[in-house]
């Protein structure tokens, strides 16, 4: 379907033309803090809402008064209230669910409404930065039960994260000033200069450009010397796209000990603190940015010029054609 | 300063001197006003909260109503209720006029648009986050209403003390329906009206440091409810 959206207003304007969404499919909002992104999404709830059900999942949960497990039930049937109950196990709140609601902290109930939204049946799910509010540590985990369980269902997810765009999105709408920038297929869009404009304002991605070819329902991936396996059917020019939170830092002797088909050896080149982790750039031959937090990096003991192993998982990589 | 001097001694000798008498008047005042209230805002609380979170056919008008409600002057309703119940009227067949059912009745009128108008305020400036998450659980509207009610409950709490500060304060309504018949519908603020046309000022002020006592006492057994969001959990 396709929405012209106008929401005047000071610092939520809205001008979106033929906005684009999938039934069966994740649509992924993305752009800059400001751009407009949780707006439209609150539009989309009452638009979507009025012909349908949705389930919606706000930046800032709300937690009504009473125990946490009667806030992961709210509006569920039996049914699903037990796929909410199996999602809380999975989130890592199970245990919480005697606790009054009110003393969880904001993680622990981002990831409660969380289960709860996931396990609702609804025709749309409408997700305002499922990720923001998770702990570095355990983004991967989330971000892969997230795209495991909106596979095949209706969303939209609307995030300023590079990770969430190459891990769960079908179709990605850039915005930017309350106007779409660009929007299309994943693989069309990651590889349009608005794209790496986006990517570059919002940091932490690392786009590879080299010459790919389908091997094995993967897609392989060369830039010089370097070889990265990743998701797709490209074969020709392409790009290989995945979040720095994707990349994992080993000790430079246990390259053979991990499961991840890209691992590679490289030299640390910089390493700076950010707010909750560190941004370490490895040249493997090409540059990788890696996101760890610090506690990982005070594990490897590592300084710049050090040697180090870099890995990446397939699933987290995405390859297009250029 | 002598006069104030004596009616104050007036007035505490009228706790001895009139001692049974006013626990009497003490004991119909609380009954009816609670009675009343109680009634008031199981009524005004759910219609407050309707009127807060729902859009029907009619919701504007009732909106309307319930806020002219809020401020209609006692003795209209009094004059109201007295013509329904009047020995004449559509319901005069239930012999109700000059009792304190009336008293009730005529009170409940009053209540509710306070109750409800108060509830209507507090559940209506909810964040519209919290709007939001109710609107998108798919809840039965009961449930909704209970989540609402909840979450607004330091406003709904007002909505309490205001419709019992309404009650227990007016005199026009329960003086046209009731009466003031000594031992039968004589409450505090009509034996104030009584005693003072007859320039007894000392039971008069007697009976206004109990009012005043009442109301003080209500608000802060209420305001408890006041208490921000996770204290006293």
């Amino acid at each position: 379907m396709s929405l012209d959206i106008t929401i005047p207003g000071d610092g939520s304007r809205l001008q979106i033309t033929g906005l684009e969404l999938q039934p069966g499919k994740t649509t992924v909002v993305f752009g800059p803090n400001g751009a407009g992104k949780t707006t439209l999404l609150r539009y989309l709830v009452r638009e979507l809402g009025s012909s349908g059900t949705v389930a919606y999942i706000q930046q800032r949960p709300h937690m009504f008064r009473g125990s946490a497990g009667f806030n992961l039930g709210l509006g569920l049937d039996s049914e699903p209230a037990a796929r909410a109950r199996q999602l809380a196990d999975r989130l890592g709140v199970g245990e919480l669910l005697e606790s009054p609601a009110p003393s969880l902290s904001g993680g622990e109930k981002h990831r409660l409404v969380l289960a709860r939204t996931l396990a609702r049946p609804a025709d749309w799910y409408l997700l305002d930065e499922p990720m923001a509010p998770i702990d570095f540590a355990e983004r991967r985990e989330v971000l892969s039960l997230l795209t495991f369980e909106l596979e095949g269902r209706s969303a939209v997810v609307v995030s300023h994260d590079i990770n969430v765009v190459a891990g769960l999105a079908d179709h990605v709408v850039i915005v930017d000033k309350g106007k779409i920038v660009e929007q299309g297929n994943v693989s069309a869009v990651i590889g349009s200069p608005s794209f790496v404009r986006s990517a570059e304002i919002l940091g932490k991605a690392n786009l590879i450009d080299g010459h790919a070819r389908p091997s094995d329902g993967l897609c392989v991936l060369k830039s010089g010397d370097v070889t990265i396996t990743g998701m797709g059917n490209a074969d020709g020019p392409a790009r290989a796209l995945f979040g720095a939170e994707a990349v994992t830092l080993r000790l430079a002797r246990a390259r053979h000990d991990i499961s991840s088909r890209n691992t590679w050896i490289g030299r640390v080149e910089s390493i700076s603190h950010r707010a909750q982790l560190v941004e370490v750039i490895v040249d493997i031959g090409v540059k990788v940015v890696a996101a760890v937090t610090p506690g990982a990096l005070e594990d490897l003991a590592i300084d710049v010029g050090a040697d180090i192993g870099v890995a990446v998982k397939a699933s987290a990589v995405t390859i297009v054609m250029t | 300063m002598e006069f104030l001097g004596e009616v104050i001694g007036d007035a505490l000798s009228a706790f001895s001197d009139f001692g049974p008498e006013l626990l009497e008047v003490i004991a119909l005042t609380l009954a009816v006003s609670g009675i009343s209230t109680v009634l008031g805002v199981l009524v005004g609380i759910p219609l407050g909260t309707i009127l807060a979170l729902e859009r029907f056919p009619g919701s504007a008008l009732l909106r309307t109503l319930v806020n002219v409600g809020m401020g209609i002057p006692p003795v209209l309703v009094g004059l109201f209720v007295l013509l329904l119940f009047w020995n004449a009227g559509p319901f005069g067949s239930l012999g109700l006029v000059f009792t304190p059912a009336a008293m009730v009745i005529a009170q409940v009128a009053l209540a509710v648009p306070v109750a409800a108008g108060v509830t209507k305020g507090a559940v209506g400036g909810l964040p519209a986050e919290v709007i939001e998450e109710i609107d998108t659980l798919s809840l039965p509207a009961s449930m909704r209403y209970r989540l609402a009610i909840g979450e607004a409950r330091s406003g709904v709490g007002a909505a309490v003390v205001a419709a019992f500060g309404r009650v227990i304060s007016e005199v026009g309504a329960v003086l046209i329906v009731g009466g003031n018949i000594l031992g039968e519908t004589r409450v505090l603020t009509t034996l104030i009206v009584q005693e003072s046309r007859q320039a007894r000022f000392g039971i008069a002020i007697a009976a206004g440091v109990v009012l005043l006592t009442i109301s003080l006492a209500v608000n802060l057994s209420l305001g408890r409810l006041h208490r921000p969001m996770g204290v006293g959990m």
